[in-house]
């Protein structure tokens, strides 16, 4: 059987290991991607930034993976169009691939405000290694910085560059306080404080008008809707990511939130899956049809899809689309489910510097947060994910001792 | 038969040998006077846990298809030919993101002392008989490492699930 791959991080590298693992030898396996060189591990990017990681650390696989699997990798070549009927998949230099089944790994590219001087030499978005080498590149060479958005990937990227010595970081939030869609009043106010004392600034309830460039086209600046003008010389925005989901939309397949796909990860489109952030899911606790936009659940996908394609009908449960966890400085935050519901209860355990949300939908914990240390946070998870009664234990996990939830995990899943 | 540390929970007597001899055995001293005059502060990767009236150790369990592994971002989190579910010892390193601290169902996975990176139950500690250093300091055969077989597994939880009955009333 021919596979054909495109897309070469999470999903198409989990997708790549199944179909060897589960298939043996025999299949041809060609992986197509549109950025040069070996896989990565996208998520490391601010890593890369802060001077904390190198290029050769945050590789996701050793240089001879492909080769040590037998697999064809096609880099530096992005694939254009998909002809489901004659099952071909057509790549930007004319190339055509024929394959048996299709895994579409496409990913997700960040949204660009639409504002003025949006293109000024100076204004990037995160999320390619090409990205992080043009910011690294100009980053010694500026004193300010502002970053657009209060999200995950914004808050990362400000870190990044504040520990890269930039003097002057800016994050700009629509809200009224960062992480807004991660996180409660409490846990946001731990992280800012943490970030503020490393000496990033915040401006809340604010959005940028336009990107002022200078004489050169370089960008001096950012100019807020209430008129205040920040000087800048580097502007990263972090206002999210939408879904590549144009090969199977052309070609005729439907999309959504991301490709519409079933519980065993296949398109509309015959012989054709897909898997990871450029998919659509339905989320496990709140049964909304979102984004799956999360590193955990390619991979599980690209795990499943593979699976399916070698005809093993491995049905993919529905997952948990709010799955965090990130650290700035000394605060561990992990947030998990739903962040509001029907019963409520938090607590600030001094002792162990330690702060956590509960969040219960009758018997059923239907979200946490954690925020301090985290250790025993999967204990959690496991409750959210499997749905079983939980109230009772509701004090234990309160006071961060789970140890008998931990060993009725084991009696679940075991 | 790929080998495991099974749990007989019946036999815990809740003395926490295990602990220390795991905590001992990843130290870099290697034993417990020189991890001590050394300064460090060895962790235990293997966790006994109180339900009620009854002790019960919990370590990793090496899952079939590890949500630990799928949730790396780092690509370190691997399995071994042997099936050790492990962090160390591949080629890429832990980043200390605890992505996999937060999908581990059972609370196995734990930062080390200065926060560096997650430490989990690698199987390093096996000495030359192959044998695990928790299973070896265990003094009542509460942990054996062994090939798995169905039949015994299930007598193995039960003095769990009833001790989790008493404490929970819901299982
Ligand atoms: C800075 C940053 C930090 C992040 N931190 C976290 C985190 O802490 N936790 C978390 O869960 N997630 C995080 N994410 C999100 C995470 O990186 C993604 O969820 C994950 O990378 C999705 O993997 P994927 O394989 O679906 O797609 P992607 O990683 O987006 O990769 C898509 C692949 O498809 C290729 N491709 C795209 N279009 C084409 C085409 N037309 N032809 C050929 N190839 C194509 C690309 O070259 C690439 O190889 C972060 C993302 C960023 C940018
Ligand atoms: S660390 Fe947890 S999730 Fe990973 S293999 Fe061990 S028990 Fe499974
Ligand atoms: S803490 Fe280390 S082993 Fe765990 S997911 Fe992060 S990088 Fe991987």
């Amino acid at each position: 059987m021919r596979f054909v791959i495109a897309g070469n991080s999470a999903a198409g590298v989990a997708a790549v290991e199944t179909l060897r693992r589960l298939g043996g030898r025999q299949n041809h396996i060609t992986v197509v991607t549109d950025e040069p060189g070996e896989t990565y591990s996208r998520c490391m990017l601010p890593d890369l930034l802060a001077g904390k990681k190198t290029e050769y650390s945050i590789r996701l696989r050793p240089p001879d993976f492909y080769r040590k699997l037998g697999v064809e990798l096609l880099g530096g070549v992005a694939a254009v169009a998909l002809q489901p009927g004659e099952k071909k998949l057509l790549l930007q230099d004319g190339r055509e691939l024929a394959y048996d089944r299709l895994l579409v790994a496409t990913g997700a590219r960040p949204v660009l405000p639409e504002v003025p001087g949006a293109e000024a030499r100076g204004v990037f978005t995160l999320r390619t290694l090409t990205d992080a080498r043009l910011i690294a590149s100009l980053a010694p060479r500026v004193s300010r910085a502002v970053i657009a958005g209060g999200g995950l990937v914004g808050l990362k990227t400000a870190y990044a560059l504040k520990t890269a010595g930039l003097d002057g970081v800016t994050v700009v939030v629509t809200s009224p306080r960062l992480l807004i869609r991660q996180l409660d009043e409490e846990a946001a106010a731990l992280v800012e404080r943490e970030l503020r004392s490393a000496g990033i600034n915040f401006i809340y309830n604010a959005r940028i008008k336009a990107f002022v460039t200078g004489s050169g086209g370089d960008l001096a600046g950012v100019e807020l809707e209430d008129g205040r003008e920040l000087p800048a010389g580097l502007a990263v925005v972090a206002k999210g990511v939408r879904p590549n989901d144009t090969l199977v939309g052309e070609a005729g397949g439907e999309t959504g939130k991301g490709i519409v796909v079933d519980r065993y990860l296949r398109t509309t489109l015959e012989n054709v899956y897909a898997a990871g952030d450029c998919i659509q899911v339905t989320d496990r606790v709140t049964a909304q049809k979102v984004s799956s936009a999360l590193w955990t659940l390619a991979f599980e996908q690209g795990r499943y899809a593979a699976a399916n394609m070698l005809g093993l009908a491995r049905p993919y449960p529905a997952p948990l689309t709010r799955l965090n966890s990130a650290r700035f400085g000394t605060v561990d935050v992990i947030s998990v489910g739903r962040l509001e519901g029907p019963e409520v209860m938090a607590r600030y355990d001094p002792l162990r510097f330690t702060y956590r949300r509960l969040v219960f939908d009758g018997e059923r914990l239907a979200g946490f947060i954690l925020a301090g240390k985290v250790d025993g946070a999967g204990v959690y998870t496991a409750l959210v994910k499997s749905g079983r009664p939980a109230w009772t234990y509701r004090r234990q996990l309160l006071e961060g001792r789970a140890g008998s939830v931990a060993l009725s995990n084991f009696l679940t899943f075991h | 038969m790929q080998k495991e540390v099974l749990i007989n929970f019946d036999r815990c007597l809740g003395c926490r040998s295990c602990q220390l001899a795991c905590a001992v055995a990843h130290s870099t001293a290697g034993n417990l006077f020189g991890a001590i005059l050394n300064g460090e502060k060895p962790r235990t990767r293997i966790f006994v846990h109180q339900v009620g009236g009854q002790k019960a150790p919990l370590n990793c369990r090496h899952c079939e298809d590890a949500p630990c592994i799928d949730a790396c971002i780092a690509g370190a989190m691997h399995r071994q030919e042997d099936g050790t579910v492990t962090n160390v010892g591949g080629e890429q390193q832990c980043t200390a993101c605890w992505m996999c601290v937060m999908v581990c169902p059972y609370g196995v996975i734990r930062s080390d002392a200065a926060g560096t990176m997650a430490l989990k139950c690698d199987r390093e500690c096996r000495d030359e008989a192959g044998v695990p250093a928790c299973v070896r300091a265990c003094p009542t055969g509460a942990l054996v490492y062994a090939g798995v077989d169905e039949y015994s597994g299930r007598r193995r939880v039960d003095v769990l699930a009833r001790a989790l009955q008493q404490v929970s009333g819901n299982f």
